[in-house]
């Protein structure tokens, strides 16, 4: 089933409208997304399935101002990302969006505390009530005596946490996650999508991850498979 | 940007080797220009100040020919109503205490009025009566406390001088007080006597130096009304203008030598700054991703590149200042070996030479980052850019930067062909053509690797494959390193072959214009005006042994292009076997030359825009004169230019028999040193003024000098390779950092410390090897505009290129030592690792 048959209830956060994304490899023409509409509504959990290469990372490049569509148009919050210059879409994900990646880039030149903050400083926002809220954050997510250490000295899910506390740092209106646990072991996997769901739902806000892990599909709201250029609604409780 | 700016502080503190040789390399880029401007500067400047304390506030001055201004003529201008003139004798003499000559300066102290710094002195002796004993006891003298107390003497003590080959004893009668600062500074080494002393003391008697006067711009043209022929009234700038002009070339081509010094350094910052931004990509990108702008990523890059600027400016100020003081020496020296006599106090520290010091070591390190600064902030957001991504991009790039290198080849090639004499332009060329050519370099390293990778792998096995191949796909990091060690390699070769041919021709012409056996000179050859005693010369010419006999005049003499250097030439059989034409037949030449034409010397062709068939403006005693140039002959024995007169001609238009020097020929069968001894009996009492010396020693004082000349270049060549070997070591250990993954899991796979050392060293050493074989051919294009366009529009010279494949060897040992040595280090790092540490570390 092609997604476009949720009739939205208020303004969507992200609306697609007929995107389509291609790449031009040597004489090849490839279709990444072909006149794909998509509709996410504030607060939903959605998971992107689909196989290495389908096109979840483009999506999600393009969700975020990243990339922009060979045509058709995304709107975030109503403005079209399109009609938006490098310098505003640059603006839009300092304030709006947080990102989680699987390789978690942290600054490593930073400590975990810095980590937290650099997007509140991006944002212009670094007061007192905001610093203490973000440092919240790090307690919430199990850190909070890891302040001051440098990134280079924390396993893999621990910079995980940390990446997480960073996406929301600034209270993001969408949170981007690409394979955030497609470098972690099963039982650090757990606990950090874990965290994730709860960090998100707690804040009310939208998540979008992109995976290729079927267990995740379970804690989503809506699941979504990346197939032939095409964003087919899957069930969550069975993604197969 | 708070805790961006800190996690680049951050980041380049946790790289204190990268940082430290970064700045470092800026630092010694910064310190030659400093050093060489700072040096310059001072030489200028203490010139300046010896102009000033001799003209002191003179506004013109009235000079003659080589025998000096008559002293009646002074007489004449007071009578004729100009109270403000002061005649003045002055020579060089020399003190067995110093090693630097001292500036004799006689003066009359009723006429010194305000003319010099030194006035109050007068004033007050006059008052103490002390004057009467200056004016009237023989051998009395002032000189400056500074140097009074430097020779150990106190007023009353006796003073020893060499002058005019005799040794004077001089009186201390009273120590020269400075109204101001800057005459103190100027008065410094001045042995102050009365005009009288000074004329019998230099051999002078009737005749003066020259007369200062304060004039009114309106009465210029009566007191040239009143000049009799042969003397010339000319402003005091025009005096300072012209000796600053001689050596113009000479500091331009010791800045430009510097500046290339700082080209260097900044191929190692861009290095840097590359590897720097290439090395972080995944990081710009997260940090795009995040909302990080295109801006302030930039403004990022360029904050780290300020802090490399600003330690390797700083350091490179104080190194600069220290070095100027090596420097300076060797300018000074080089100064007095060719042009005129020169003391410095010492090096001042202008603030103009450190500000622009400080704005070249920014500007210049700013410059090379923003290209880097600027790929940063393309970076795409998120970290999806692969480095092999980088480097396919880079060797996409290669045909592009190959176009681009080209262009600025064949630009450089159209700024080389204008015809012009400015010396600027020449440099723009050969700037803008090393900088093409540094564009080439790593596509041709591309090429030269894949070529190598048969040959490697032949002798090394699969790690030769490995070496080869790993330079070849790390160009975006090796590339700029390869550039820069080629660039200061082919520079130490251009200069190499440069200073070699010069040397050649200089012998050459040493070999074709010395060919008498025995040379006699006045001591003190230097001083216009010295001569051999007329007596001498004629005891010398009739001395047995002696097959041919030539004299020669040298002075000084005014013509619409200054005061120009004019040999008058006793014609002999020799003198038509020791010159060299440019163009034309010689017999041609030489029958004109009999006839009244002059011969001029190529430098002075080619300042002054003459060629054969052009008239010659001489200002003789019996006024102006033209003279036809009947040939141009090779000459380098000055870079302003020589003109050669008959000697006949000369005494027809001179009022003036001197001798300056001779050359003496022995008849056949005599050995020269029996010459030599004769010449020195024949010369008798004058033989302590005189200085006879065989052919040999002649060759050797000018080679010697010659020398001593181009110390300074080679200092220069060798800061340059050293900032280039900052910049290789610089990029192959952080390459080989970068490499620590990579070598990590071959060392886990079984691969020894000692094979990691081989694959490295392997590695370093065919990039020295490339480097060298690419720096070989830019070294001769280097030395062929070195030689004919920038010596030729700088001094006017021909050399002839002298390139042997000796020195095109040394240029490969040298590119594949400094890599090697570079490479030394970080192999050594690798090796030690522990493979567990470098897999965790990525």
């Amino acid at each position: 089933m092609t997604m476009n048959a949720t009739p939205p209830l208020t303004t969507p956060l992200i609306e697609m409208r007929r995107v389509t994304k291609r790449y031009v490899e040597g004489q090849r023409d490839h279709a990444v997304l072909d006149e794909a509409d998509l509709q996410i509504q504030t607060g939903e959990l959605v998971v992107l399935l689909g196989r290495s290469g389908s096109g979840k990372s483009t999506l999600l490049n393009l969700l975020s101002g990243i990339d922009l569509p060979t045509s058709g148009e995304i709107l975030f919050e109503g403005t079209d990302l399109g009609a938006l210059s490098e310098h505003e879409r640059t603006l839009l994900r300092r304030h709006q969006i947080g990102f989680v990646f699987q390789f978690m880039n942290l600054v490593p030149t930073l400590t975990v505390e810095e980590n937290i903050l650099l997007p509140l400083e991006l944002a212009g926002r670094l007061n007192r009530t905001q610093r203490d809220q973000a440092l919240e954050r790090l307690d919430f997510v199990g850190l909070g005596d890891r302040r001051t250490s440098y990134p280079d000295v924390l396993s893999g899910g621990e910079q995980q946490r940390v990446s997480i506390a960073r996406a929301l740092a600034h209270e993001p209106h969408l949170v981007l996650a690409d394979e955030p646990t497609g470098n972690l072991d099963g039982d650090t996997e757990a606990q950090v999508l874990e965290l994730l769901e709860k960090a998100v739902r707690e804040s009310e806000r939208t998540l979008v991850m992109a995976t290729h892990s079927l267990e995740v599909a379970a804690l989503a709201d809506r699941v979504l498979r990346v197939q032939h250029g095409q964003l087919v609604e899957v069930d969550p409780s069975n993604p197969n | 940007m708070r805790l961006l700016l800190r996690s680049s502080r951050r980041h380049l503190l946790r790289h204190p080797w990268q940082m430290g040789l970064s700045a470092l390399g800026v630092a010694m880029a910064v310190a030659v220009v400093v050093g060489i401007d700072l040096a310059n500067a001072s030489a200028t400047k203490a010139f300046r100040l010896s102009v000033e304390g001799v003209a002191g506030r003179a506004t013109h001055e009235v000079t003659a020919g080589p025998r000096g201004v008559d002293e009646n003529l002074y007489f004449q201008l007071r009578q004729a109503g100009w109270r403000q003139a002061a005649p003045v004798v002055e020579g060089w003499v020399n003190t067995p205490e110093l090693k630097r000559p001292l500036r004799l300066l006689g003066i009359d102290p009723f006429s010194e009025g305000e003319f010099r710094g030194f006035t109050r002195s007068l004033r007050e002796r006059e008052q103490s009566g002390e004057l009467d004993r200056f004016l009237t006891a023989r051998g009395t003298a002032l000189l400056s406390e500074e140097l009074a107390q430097e020779l150990g003497l106190e007023v009353g003590d006796e003073l020893e001088i060499l002058a005019s080959g005799r040794v004077e004893r001089l009186s201390l009668i009273g120590l020269l007080t400075p109204d101001t600062e800057l005459g103190r500074q100027t008065s410094r080494d001045f042995l102050v006597v009365d005009i009288a002393a000074a004329q019998e003391i230099l051999d002078r008697l009737g005749r003066l130096s020259r007369i200062d006067l304060i004039l009114p711009a309106e009465d210029v043209e009566k007191i040239q009304a009143l000049l009799p022929d042969g003397t010339e009234l000319a402003g005091k700038s025009a005096r300072a203008g012209a000796l600053d002009q001689m050596t113009r070339a000479f500091r331009l081509n010791l800045q430009a030598l510097s500046l290339l010094a700082l080209l260097v350094g900044m191929f190692l910052i861009y290095n840097t700054m590359t590897f720097s931004v290439v090395s972080r990509r995944p990081l710009i990108g997260t940090l795009r991703a995040m909302g990080v702008t295109r801006g302030e990523i930039l403004r990022l890059i360029l904050t780290e590149a300020t802090w490399i600027a600003l330690l390797g400016t700083a350091a490179g100020l104080l190194f600069g200042v220290a070095l100027s003081r090596l420097l300076l020496q060797l300018v000074v020296q080089t100064i007095n070996d060719l042009y005129f006599v020169l003391t410095v106090q010492g090096v001042g520290i202008p603030l103009m030479g450190c500000v622009k010091g400080l704005v070249l070591g920014l500007v210049g390190t700013l410059l090379a980052a923003f290209r880097p600064a600027r790929e940063a902030t393309e970076a795409p957001p998120r970290a999806v850019l692969l480095r092999s991504l980088v480097e396919r991009q880079a060797r996409r790039a290669l045909p592009r930067l190959a176009i681009v290198g080209g262009f600025m080849i064949a630009g450089a090639a159209a700024l080389l062909a204008i015809p012009s004499k400015d010396i600027f332009l020449s440099f723009a060329g050969l700037f803008l053509f090393v900088m093409g050519y540094a564009c080439l370099v790593p596509g041709a390293t591309f090429v030269a690797m894949r070529l190598l990778k048969g040959p490697t792998t032949k002798i090394f096995g699969i790690l030769g494959t490995m070496a080869s191949r790993g330079v070849a796909v790390t160009l975006s990091r090796t590339g700029v390193a390869m550039a820069a060690l080629t660039i200061a390699v082919a520079m130490t070769v251009g200069v190499a072959i440069m200073v070699k041919s010069f040397r050649a021709t200089l012998i050459d012409w040493l070999s074709v214009r010395l060919q008498a056996d025995v040379f006699v000179a006045p001591v003190n050859l230097s001083q216009s005006g010295a001569t051999i005693p007329a007596d001498a010369v004629e005891r010398i010419k009739n001395m047995p042994g002696v097959e041919h006999a030539m004299t020669s005049r040298h002075a000084r003499v005014g013509s619409p292009f200054g005061e120009v250097r004019l040999q008058a030439l006793e014609l002999t059989q020799p003198a038509f076997d020791i010159f060299r034409f440019t163009t034309g037949d010689p017999d041609d030449h030489w029958r004109s030359f009999r006839q009244g034409a002059a011969m001029i010397s190529e430098p002075f062709a080619f300042h002054h825009g003459l060629a054969p068939g052009d008239t010659l403006e001489l200002l003789t005693d019996q006024g102006p004169q033209s003279f036809d140039v009947a040939g141009v002959f090779y000459d380098y024995s000055t870079d302003r230019g020589l003109i050669i007169l008959d000697q006949e001609i000369y005494h027809r238009y001179w009022n003036d028999r001197g001798v300056t020097t001779m050359g003496i020929y022995a008849a056949p069968g005599i050995p020269p040193a029996d010459l030599l001894t004769t010449a020195q009996d024949a010369a008798g009492n004058a033989s302590e003024r005189l200085r006879i010396s065989a052919n040999r020693d002649l060759r050797e004082g000018a080679i010697e000098i010659f020398d001593r000349t181009f110390v300074i270049t080679g200092v220069l060549r060798l800061l340059t390779i050293a900032v280039a070997f900052i910049g290789v070591l610089s990029a192959l250990m952080a390459l080989q950092l970068e490499r620590a993954r990579e070598l990590g899991i071959l060392r886990a796979n079984g691969l020894t410390p000692s094979q990691v050392r081989g694959l490295v060293t392997t590695q370093t050493g065919l990039m020295g090897l490339v480097a060298g074989l690419l720096a070989a051919p830019l070294g001769v294009l280097l030395a062929t505009l070195l030689i004919h366009v920038i010596n030729k529009r700088s001094f006017g010279w021909t050399l002839f290129m002298d390139v042997s494949p000796g020195i095109l060897l040394q240029a490969i040992l040298l590119a594949l030592a400094a890599a090697l040595l570079a490479g030394l280090y970080p192999a050594l790092k690798m090796s030690r690792s522990s493979p567990a540490w470098a897999l965790r570390e990525e």
